[in-house]
């Protein structure tokens, strides 16, 4: 009797064991998985949807040629979940030697939690003068990320919808002159003037750019020009409906690729998507690229975009090569690699848009080169401890004017009220 | 120790141990033993709701008075949540919310269900076929369901709206594209989705009343209604207690279909409790205060389960 007794007191205690086993090992189980015997350096990256964002294999490909003693080991996560997934691993004290900065705010966050290594050493050796976006990774003069990509936003306009309807193509417009377009452009059958995705971004961003308004203020009757616009066209139908593309979830890549708009305000990232489902035979949409319209009083070429960096761990594994990573990314030949698969680099020299316009399919005419350079790119959403909470007051507002439920007047009323009694 | 090998014994005990009082130490010991044996069966099971379920909920109870940003150390702050969460305006919006999708999905899916249930209890053909159709909302994964009823609620396209226009309504809502539509559109879709299961419940219960009821109540005169309302209803008061509980804890928690479905919009329309919870623990890092909406939520569902089972008990006297 006691013997039997004995044994499941010792197996449940076995039990307990194994369970308890299984969850430290999470945590602590991956210190000898980069092995440093002779100078060979395993190099763990922090990545997001690898199979679909191509830039990752290109520059890791590229580096290791660069650097044979180090293999490079990704560390792929969920696009959607990966500011969650990261910031849970960083409060359990993972030792992933590179990070990637998706965004700024994230960046900040990280950065003001002590989590990321200080590289202003490296960024004042480089030559950072034609490094677009670092300025955004500058916290109180110290840098903790370099950034690696540049993002920011342009009109892609069809071709052949243009030429059909007798237009010419959108040169220096101005939001006035893209409105008549959009009306000229807007067929019976079902094809619309322009799209604008429902992100509050292609609104709130760049009337924030264009006119130098701040979205963490408080005040924002600058969004109004914008906002009268856009709900004007969408009223009229020379632009799907916020609601319709909403409860259809809309696909910006759908639109343009099956030629039902004939124009759309969208990011840089799309032209190694458009190229991808060109090449694949998905689309043949007659496609090229313009810069932003304009306010009228505009003498320059205002967008607004953001960048993406790579950060080194504070406590990261292997801290010397994790630094050679950063720098070779940010640098000309992590430049020219991710330019070959068609994303648009932080580093603009004039060779790696030489480099960027001679991939197969990019349009070759002068007014998509001049749509990639243009004169100013501010940050798509400035940088603060209530940034996201600004974000979240001003997206839910701007569903609400969109969907007609509050006139552009009162939603920017209310943005302005909810902010200052929220956040503030 | 012959009752070593004797599993018997512990249930039915054994003609020969009456009347032995010296053997009552040994009985003693065998039932603690046989406890212990229970325990270990369940141990399993306990270790790993202990770990990911007990602890955490535990965990949160006392993070509701406290400040907590998931680093550092936990700050005491007594009751400062709670006095910002009667002041802002976000909970209010989203205990509204909830309270009235709780109010749409609670009795239309009641209804739903013990309708459907009651149709298909009959002896037809193919009931079996009826039976598993209504079912099958239940089985399809909640984002396609989300993702098509969307569709189907397009304001402009969709073929709700195109129905309702061919019936000569000249302005039809704008589901989950309005703000006073939103809701009424996720409860229909929520209904839909549910009401195969409870109603699996309650055909179950259906066969649990015997047909003698009925036989005895037409012999009485009673007419159809009647037979329902005095044979039928009271016969499924059990099953309706369980479906009533576990549609009420259901509904307060909601937050899948709507995340999917219209993620709090447009504007706030349909944000609800448990998404504001993720909204300020997860992405604002804000753990203290979600933990104290979390016990709110918490409590309102208790209590309201309390009173159902107080009322349930009243009726059964």
């Amino acid at each position: 009797m006691r013997g039997r007794l004995g044994k499941g007191v010792v197996s449940a205690a076995a039990l307990a064991l194994v369970v308890s086993a299984c969850g430290g090992d999470d945590g602590g189980g991956s210190g000898d998985s980069a092995s440093s015997g002779d100078g060979e350096v395993t190099l763990s990256v922090s990545a997001w949807n690898m199979d679909t964002t191509p830039e990752f294999q290109a520059l890791f490909d590229a580096f290791e040629e660069a650097n044979p003693n180090i293999t490079i080991e990704p560390v792929d996560i969920l696009a959607d979940d990966y500011d969650d997934k990261l910031t849970a691993m960083l409060a359990g004290g993972d030792e992933t030697d590179v990070l990637t900065m998706k965004n700024v705010i994230g960046y900040s966050r990280y950065a003001n939690r002590g989590q990321l290594m200080d590289i202003s050493d490296l960024v004042e050796s480089a030559d950072t003068s034609n490094l677009a976006g670092l300025d955004a990774y500058d916290i109180d003069g110290s840098y903790h990320a370099m950034p690696y990509r540049q993002d920011f936003w342009l009109l892609y306009y069809n071709k052949a919808l243009f030429d059909a309807a007798g237009l010419d193509y959108p040169e220096n417009l101005t939001w006035d002159e893209y409105a008549q377009l959009a009306e000229q452009l807007t067929s019976g059958d079902g094809v619309h003037g322009t799209y604008h995705h429902t992100w509050r971004s292609v609104i709130q961003a760049i009337s924030a750019a264009q006119t130098g308004g701040d979205q963490l203020g408080g005040d924002y009757s600058f969004f109004t020009d914008q906002y009268e616009m856009a709900v004007g066209l969408q009223d009229s139908g020379f632009a799907l409906d916020f609601g319709t593309a909403v409860s259809q979830q809309a696909d910006y890549r759908n639109m343009f690729e099956t030629e039902a708009t004939a124009m759309m305000p969208m990011g840089t990232w799309y032209i190694s998507g458009i190229l991808a489902a060109t090449e694949s035979g998905e689309t043949e949409v007659d496609w090229g690229i313009a810069p932003m319209p304009q306010r009228p009083d505009s003498g320059e070429v205002v967008t607004f975009g953001s960048p993406t960096a790579f950060a080194v761990n504070e406590n990261a594994e292997h801290a010397d090569a994790a630094r050679t990573f950063v720098e070779f990314a940010a640098g000309e030949q992590g430049a020219t690699a991710i330019a070959e698969v068609g994303v648009v680099p932080a580093l603009q020299t004039p060779e790696i848009t030489d480099a960027y316009f001679a991939l197969d399919g990019m349009p070759e005419d002068d007014l998509s080169r001049t749509a990639f350079e243009p004169d100013v790119v501010e940050l798509e959403m400035p940088v603060s401890e209530t940034t996201s909470d600004i974000d979240t007051i001003l997206n839910e507002e701007h569903e609400l004017i969109m969907v007609g439920d509050k006139s552009v007047e009162d939603g920017i009323a209310t943005m302005g009220d909810r902010v200052n009694s929220e956040v503030r | 120790m012959s009752h070593v090998t004797t599993q018997p014994d512990a249930t039915r005990p054994a003609p020969a141990e009456r009347g032995r009082p010296p053997r009552r130490k040994g009985r003693s010991r065998q039932i603690r033993r046989n406890t212990l044996v229970g325990w270990s069966f369940i141990l399993p099971n306990f270790i790993g709701f202990a770990l990911f379920t007990l602890v955490p909920v535990t965990a949160a109870f006392v993070l509701a008075f406290m400040e907590w940003n998931s680093f550092g150390s936990p700050e005491w702050v007594g009751l400062d949540n709670f006095q910002r969460m009667f002041g802002d305006e976000n909970f209010r919006v989203a205990l509204f919310n909830t309270l009235f999708y709780a109010g749409g999905h609670i009795p239309l899916t009641l209804v739903a269900a013990l309708t459907l249930a009651i149709v298909l209890n009959r002896k037809i053909r193919g009931v079996q076929f009826f039976r598993t159709a209504a079912f099958f909302p239940y089985i399809t994964s909640l984002v396609a369901v989300a993702v098509v009823w969307n569709m189907l609620f397009n304001p402009t396209m969709g073929p709700v709206n195109q129905f309702l226009e061919t019936l000569g309504m000249a302005n039809p809502p704008g589901w989950t594209a309005s703000t006073d539509w939103a809701m009424p559109a996720v409860i229909i879709t929520s209904v839909w989705r549910d009401m195969g299961y409870y109603m699996v419940l309650y055909l179950a219960g259906l066969q649990t009343i015997p047909e003698e009821y009925y036989e005895a109540a037409r012999v009485d005169g009673a007419n159809a209604w009647q037979r329902f309302w005095h044979v039928t209803l009271p016969g499924l008061r059990p099953v309706t207690f369980f479906v009533v509980v576990m549609l009420t804890i259901q509904s307060f928690k909601i937050l899948d279909l709507i995340v999917v479905m219209t993620d709090g919009g447009p504007g706030r329309s349909t944000l609800v409790l448990a998404q504001l919870i993720y909204r300020e623990g997860i992405r604002e890092g804000r753990f203290g205060y979600s933990s104290a909406i979390a016990l709110v939520l918490f409590f309102i569902v208790l209590i309201v389960t309390v009173f159902q089972f107080r009322l349930n008990e009243r009726r059964k006297a």
